[in-house]
C-alpha cells in the first residue's frame, strides 16, 4: 500500500466538512430539544397527546445530539483548528437558543430567573470553550513559529 | 526537530502536514508490521494510522513522536497476533532455495525468514533496535519494559538469530 492509497483511505475521518457537520448536528439537536422543553414548561394545560409529541421530539433531538457527540469524540479527531470552528458553532448555537428562549418566555410569560441563570451559564460555557480552543491554537502556532526559525545563531 | 514541527502542524489541523507525516513514516510502519506479522498486512497498517490521527490531538510531547508511533503500532500488532493465536505462526521453512540468485537478495530473503522464525518478543527488539535504529530507552518505552529487559532480549534474540541462520546454512 502506498502512502497515497493510505491517505485516500483516511480521507473520511479527516474530512473537515464531516466534522463540522457532526458538531452542527450535536448543537442543533441540543438547542432544538432545549427550546421544545422550554415551550412545554411555559405552556400550561397541554393535552396529553401534545405532551407525548413534545417528548418524542425532545427524544429525537437528544438522539441526534448523542450521535453527533459520539461521532465527534470517537470517530473523528478534533484538531486545534477544528476545535476553534466547533467553539464558534457552539457560541452560535447558544445565541440561537437564547433568542428562542427569550421569544418564547417574554411573549407569553414573565422572564423566569432560573431560565436567565441557565442561559447565562450556557453562555459562559460556550465562551470558555471557545477561549480554550483559541488559546490552544495560539500556543501551537507559537510553537510552530519557534520550530520554523533557523537554528543556531 | 523536523518531526516535531510536522506533528505540531498536524495538531493544528493542516491537511498537507498529514500527508507529509504519512509519507515520512509509512515505510517504517509498513516494514515493522510486515516483519512482525511475517507478511504485509494493510488492515493493520491502516488501523495504526487511524489510531495515530485519533490520538494526535492529545499527544502532549510532539518531540516524542517516534516512540509514541511505535507504541501504537506495537499494540495493533499484538492485537493481531493475539487474534491469530488460534492459528499459530507457520513453522520456519527448512528448504532454503539454492544460492544462485543475486547474493544480496538471497541474504535479505534469508534474514527475513530467519527473523520470521524468532519468537515475537525477540523479533520485535531486533526490528526496533537494528532496523528502525531506535535507542535502547525508546525500545524499552515502546515495549513497556525496563531497559535491562530490552538488553537481555536483544542478547537472546541475537543468539537465536545466529542459530537460525546457521540452521539455514548461512555462514557469517
Amino acid at each position: 500500500m502506498t502512502p497515497e492509497e493510505l491517505l485516500k483511505r483516511l480521507d473520511a475521518p479527516l474530512s473537515l466538512r464531516k466534522k463540522v457537520g457532526y458538531v452542527a448536528l450535536t448543537l442543533v439537536g441540543l438547542a432544538g430539544s432545549g427550546l421544545i422543553v422550554l415551550l412545554w414548561a411555559t405552556e400550561p394545560g397541554l393535552p396529553p397527546r401534545t405532551m407525548v409529541a413534545f417528548a418524542v421530539l425532545v427524544a429525537i433531538g437528544l438522539c441526534w445530539a448523542a450521535f453527533g457527540g459520539w461521532a465527534v469524540t470517537r470517530r473523528t479527531p478534533m484538531f486545534a483548528q477544528d476545535r476553534v470552528v466547533a467553539g464558534w458553532l457552539g457560541l452560535g448555537a447558544w445565541l440561537l437558543f437564547t433568542v428562542g428562549a427569550l421569544v418564547i418566555t417574554t411573549l407569553r410569560h414573565k422572564l423566569a430567573p432560573s431560565l436567565v441563570v441557565a442561559v447565562l451559564a450556557l453562555g459562559v460555557l460556550a465562551i470558555a470553550n471557545l477561549r480554550t480552543a483559541r488559546r490552544r491554537r495560539a500556543a501551537l502556532l507559537r510553537r510552530k513559529e519557534e520550530l520554523s526559525q533557523p537554528r543556531g545563531r | 526537530m523536523a518531526d516535531e514541527l510536522l506533528v505540531v502542524r498536524c495538531q493544528l489541523g493542516e491537511r498537507e502536514a498529514f500527508a507529509e507525516l504519512v509519507r515520512a513514516w509509512h515505510p517504517a510502519i509498513e516494514r515493522y508490521v510486515g516483519r512482525m506479522l511475517t507478511g504485509p498486512d494493510d488492515d493493520v497498517v491502516q488501523e495504526v494510522w487511524l489510531a495515530v490521527f485519533k490520538g494526535l490531538p492529545r499527544l502532549r510531547q510532539p518531540d516524542r513522536f517516534a516512540p509514541w508511533l511505535f507504541t501504537i503500532a506495537r499494540r495493533a500488532v499484538m492485537n493481531r497476533l493475539r487474534d491469530g493465536y488460534a492459528h499459530p505462526e507457520p513453522e520456519a521453512i527448512d528448504d532454503v532455495p539454492g544460492v544462485d540468485e543475486a547474493e544480496a537478495v538471497v541474504d535479505r530473503e534469508l534474514l527475513g525468514r530467519a527473523l520470521a522464525a524468532l519468537p515475537a518478543r525477540e523479533r520485535e527488539v531486533l526490528l526496533l533496535f537494528y532496523l528502525e535504529d531506535l535507542p535502547l530507552e525508546v525500545c524499552a518505552q515502546i515495549c513497556a519494559v525496563p531497559v535491562g529487559t530490552i538488553k537481555s532480549r536483544l542478547n537472546r534474540a541475537r543468539k537465536l538469530l545466529r542459530r537460525e541462520l546457521a540452521r539455514k546454512g548461512y555462514e557469517a
